[in-house]
């Protein structure tokens, strides 16, 4: 019992315990042997513990309070050193946690379904939901690797409000699609397992947002008849907040095996999403499923293979799925983003402690005057605890605005993976950070003082360190940030590069001074009354007669929107097979507007209307691909089969790069719009100077044409790059500042340890010019010591840049391993940067009395 | 000694009751902390228990507002362990103390005036 007594005294404070701790043990022992039996002294024991419960709290929190003050009055002498390293600090742990708050989403987080673990997406399947009801009910049936399969398809429709419309995602289901994924409606119903059978289908389930947003949250909602491009449906369910899968979903309908119930022009993609069994494995379950699909294509060809898109059957994770390719750009970022508060610790114990002396005499001092060992570990534990406190609340708003930041370049795929800082892990690991970074650096110097001698170091500054652990611990922390640096600044080099490229691409058309509207006839009266014709005239008369328009055309596909396009193979005249093209509708003076430079023959006229001769405009790349030379003139077969339909070849356009400048995309044919008209087009207007203000302009005069079709989505393409750039950009601009910030750090790192070097060895450098060595030679000496470790650090970073070049290509798709010459370039940029940080720091030296300095001991 | 000044008694009322007691037990001599902790259990008849930590943050408190200090006298070593410290009581502490007890016979008249107090309790 007077063990444990003893032991509870140690939680004490350090000052509080080295006072009383004697006096209460004996106390403590008085006590014990005045109490006679074991229920006296249980009873002891139970008051001792009382009384420590409370009294302990309120003395620590006096002593930390004084140490806290005593920290201030220090650090505010010092008062820029203390800026920078919180800076530094904040800077570390705000985006730390703002990448991990990412990572949380994407990676930790479980989505909001059952057992999601067991839920996979069958990329390319053999059998899908197109194959028909019976087919695949069969099919899952038989699966010895799928408890359970559903099927979808997702657009953008149009939903008819009391006025007006508005565009919802729509997913088409096979009814059992919700019910497996586990989710319940959070009222209402879900589909019964035969609602999806054609006859029966006509119902819908909505999401949260939408109820809150169009119905008002009104329960009345249930039995309601909704409007998609025109089809009439009962709504029967509303889905609980938070769940939008697939792709922000707002109403979910069984319509899968009748696609033809909800009128669509828009292109459909049969996804497949299964539930393993149980006891079924992943990797096994992908083994079966590759096994399946051998079987199935056995003597048969595959589907073609597109460039730069895998049309390769596989099984995912689900849960990967989602997370998608961010996943392991989110990963290496925050490896480097860790890397660098790493950095940041020690370079701020660094800038803390070790290089000032003034320091270490304070604490000799204290020593000296009787402050124990442990009173010092906890003056210092404390100024880091609190140092890294405030870093860490200033931290937050970093992480805020990374998390923010993200969001915008690589948003979440589902509204239950937003990034968010409000969640337990994400705080857990804020705290669990600062807590670290704090004993990183309060310890680490802490320990300096327990090899300090006390009385020694009061008279003299301690000389002899070099060659000690610290000094080596000191050199290996410095060429380990020199090679971190290194390869960071050549990672960021060859990240700029290609930024700079991707930015520099040719699109095959011009982004500036143009405004896109988007337009769907889906269910309004234009597209059943076949109108379409009619409305491209009108709005097109409108958009032209428009002050500021140069010039406005239509088209069904803008390159930078669809991720989807309706494609084939297409045959020359003369037999030959060109690569899978897109086919893409516009109206004459679409190439002029985009600023698509015609190449050869000419752009669609207004001669080229429907029940004229069929005619097409083909890209450069498709023509090049024949390797027939000049195709003007030549026919092209639009058909996909059966009886040609031969359309004339009239021009040849310079290749636009459809989905952005990280892609080279698709080839591409042309057609008139009037011979392929289609319900979702984009209006495209070229305008005199900035198109910002023209955007509501164009809206106007567009929506004027019919009040019932939804005008959406207006941008100008400028503003549409920048969104596919977006990712990109963001990771660019996340490297070249994590690699800015490195280098700093690095600076004032070599810098401080130059400086620490400089007054340690004072003495020595006055022996050495008292005995003739000139000033000049001796700070040669210390220069070459103090780069040594750093040219040591600079070569590992340069063989660490090789491989980090090929980690950044998850984070930019056109970036290259990173070359002899960037490598050349960042350890130049090291070298000269720490070089003259060296350089300054060893300017005290010229400026040193050597009689002054030999003195100092 | 510097002249205690009135102000700088009147800063430290009221007092809390343990601190109280103890400048009390400590106007009589001179006292380790487990023979004040004894001697306020039986002036209190066992009421007012101080615990270890709450006897020695007190003392601790005391020695900082300067009502007591450490003693360097030991009565007789070889009845003493050497673990125990002595404390007496300073003048600011005597004035304080009395300090305190005027403030609460001003209380205790306060209270006999407005509702007349009976002879014992």
């Amino acid at each position: 019992m007077k063990r444990l007594y003893r032991a509870l005294l140690k939680l004490y404070p350090a000052r509080f315990r080295e006072e009383y701790a004697e006096p209460m043990e004996r106390q403590f022992d008085d006590e014990y042997r005045e109490a006679e039996g074991w229920g006296c002294r249980a009873w002891l024991g139970l008051r001792a513990l009382v009384d420590f419960a409370r009294t302990a709290p309120g003395e620590a929190a006096r002593e930390i309070w004084q140490d806290v003050r005593h920290g201030a009055r220090v650090y505010r002498r010092r008062s820029v050193t203390t800026a920078l390293a919180l800076a530094a600090l904040a800077l570390a742990i705000g985006a730390t946690t703002g990448i991990f708050s990412v990572l949380n989403a994407l990676l930790i987080r479980s989505l909001p379904f059952r057992e999601p673990a067991r839920l996979v997406e069958l990329w390319q399947a053999p059998l899908n939901a197109g194959a028909g009801r019976a087919e695949f009910q069969a099919w899952q049936g038989r699966s010895p690797y799928l408890a359970e399969a559903a099927g979808y398809t997702t657009n953008e429709l149009n939903l008819s409000l009391s006025r007006g419309s508005a565009r919802v995602r729509v997913s088409e289901t096979t009814a059992n699609f919700l019910r497996m994924l586990g989710t319940e409606p959070e009222f209402g119903r879900g589909f019964a397992g035969d609602e999806d059978i054609p006859g029966r289908d006509g119902v819908a389930v909505i999401g949260y947002g939408l109820w809150q947003q169009v119905f008002g949250g009104d329960p009345r909602v249930l039995g309601s008849t909704i409007r998609l491009n025109g089809a009439a449906l009962t709504v029967i369910g509303v889905a609980p907040r938070g769940v939008d899968y697939p792709e922000k979903t707002a109403i979910w309908t069984p319509t899968m095996y009748d696609l033809g119930r909800i009128p669509k022009s828009d292109a459909y993609f049969w996804q497949t999403i299964g539930r393993l069994k149980p006891g079924v494995g992943m990797a096994q379950a992908s083994g079966m499923f590759q096994a399946e699909v051998e079987r199935h294509y056995a003597g048969q060809a595959r589907p073609p293979r597109m460039k730069g898109y895998s049309n390769d059957p596989h099984l995912f994770s689900l849960n990967d799925r989602l997370a998608g390719p961010v996943r392991s750009a989110s990963l290496v970022l925050m490896a480097l983003v860790a890397f660098v508060l790493l950095i940041a610790c020690a370079n701020v114990a660094h800038l803390l402690l070790s290089r000032t002396t003034e320091r270490r005499q304070e604490l000799a001092i204290r020593a000296a005057l009787g402050a124990s060992r442990a009173r010092l570990m906890q003056q210092l534990v404390t100024e880091a605890t609190v140092l890294t406190a405030a870093a860490a609340v200033a931290g937050l708003a970093v992480a805020h605005w990374t998390a923010r930041l993200a969001a915008s370049a690589q948003p979440a795929q589902l509204a239950a993976r937003e990034y968010t800082l409000l969640d337990w892990r994400v705080i857990l690991f804020a705290l669990g950070l600062a807590v670290l970074t704090g004993v990183v650096f309060g310890v680490l110097p802490a320990s300096l003082i327990y090899r300090m001698q006390p009385g020694q170091d009061v008279i003299r500054t301690q000389s002899g360190l070099r060659g000690s652990g610290a000094g080596r611990m000191r050199g290996v922390l410095i060429a380990l940030q020199a090679a971190l640096t290194v390869a960071l600044a050549a990672g960021s080099f060859s990240m700029g590069r290609s930024f700079v490229k991707l930015m520099g691409t040719d699109l095959g058309f011009h982004t500036d001074h143009v405004a896109t509207l988007n337009v769907s006839f889906a269910g309004t009266r234009s597209e059943t009354d076949g109108r379409e014709r009619q409305y491209y005239n009108d709005a097109l008369e409108r958009l032209r007669a428009a002050p500021g328009v140069e010039s406005a055309a239509v088209v069904s596909y803008l390159p930078l929107i669809s991720k989807l396009h309706p494609g084939g193979l297409f045959k020359l005249d003369s037999g030959e097979q060109g690569p899978v093209s897109i086919v893409i509708a516009a109206s004459p003076g679409y190439f002029r507007t985009m600023g698509t430079e015609i190449i050869e023959g000419r752009e669609f006229t207004q001669n080229d209307r429907a029940g004229a001769e069929p005619v097409v405009v083909i890209s450069e790349d498709l023509e090049r691909s024949f390797g027939r030379g000049s195709l003007a003139g030549r026919k092209l077969n639009l058909a996909f089969g059966g009886a040609p339909r031969m359309a004339t070849i009239v021009g040849v356009v310079r290749s636009e790069r459809y989905s952005g400048p990280e892609a080279k995309g698709w080839t591409q044919v042309f057609r008139p719009i009037e011979q392929a008209p289609s319900g979702s087009v984009t209006f495209v207007a070229r305008v005199r100077g900035d198109p910002e203000p023209y955007l509501a302009v164009c809206r106007d005069a567009v929506q004027e044409v019919d009040p019932e079709v939804p005008v959406y989505d207006v941008k100008t393409l400028d503003q549409r790059l920048a969104d596919t750039l977006a990712r990109p950009r963001f990771y660019t601009t996340a490297i070249l500042f994590l690699a800015g910030f490195a280098l700093l750090l690095a600076v004032a790192g070599t810098y401080g340890a130059a400086t620490y070097a400089v007054t340690q060895r004072t003495h020595e450098i006055g022996v050495r010019i008292a005995v003739g060595a000139s000033l000049g030679s001796v700070r040669g000496m210390l220069f070459r010591q103090s780069m040594l470790s750093v040219g040591a650090g600079m070569l590992a970073g340069v063989c660490g840049a090789a491989g980090l070049g090929r980690f950044l290509q998850h984070l930019i798709a056109i970036a290259e391993p990173t070359g002899v010459w960037i490598c050349i370039a960042a350890a130049f940029v090291m070298a000269t940067a720490t070089a003259a940080a060296v350089w300054t720091a060893t300017n005290r030296i010229v400026r040193m009395d050597p009689t002054a300095a030999l003195r100092v001991e | 000694m510097a002249k205690v000044n009135d102000d700088a008694v009147q800063a430290q009322l009221p007092l809390p009751l343990p601190i109280f007691h103890m400048l009390l037990a400590l106007s009589e001599g001179e006292r380790h902390g487990y023979a004040l902790k004894r001697e306020i259990l039986r002036r209190t008849d066992g009421k007012l228990n101080l615990g270890a930590g709450a006897l020695y943050g007190s003392i601790a408190r005391m020695i900082e507002r300067g009502l007591i200090e450490e003693s360097d006298e030991r009565p007789d070593l070889h009845l003493d362990d050497e673990r125990r410290r002595y404390y007496r009581i300073t003048r600011l502490g005597r004035r304080v103390a009395q300090a305190e007890a005027v403030r609460m016979r001003q209380l205790v008249q306060l209270a006999e005036d407005c509702l007349g107090l009976p002879e014992t309790a």
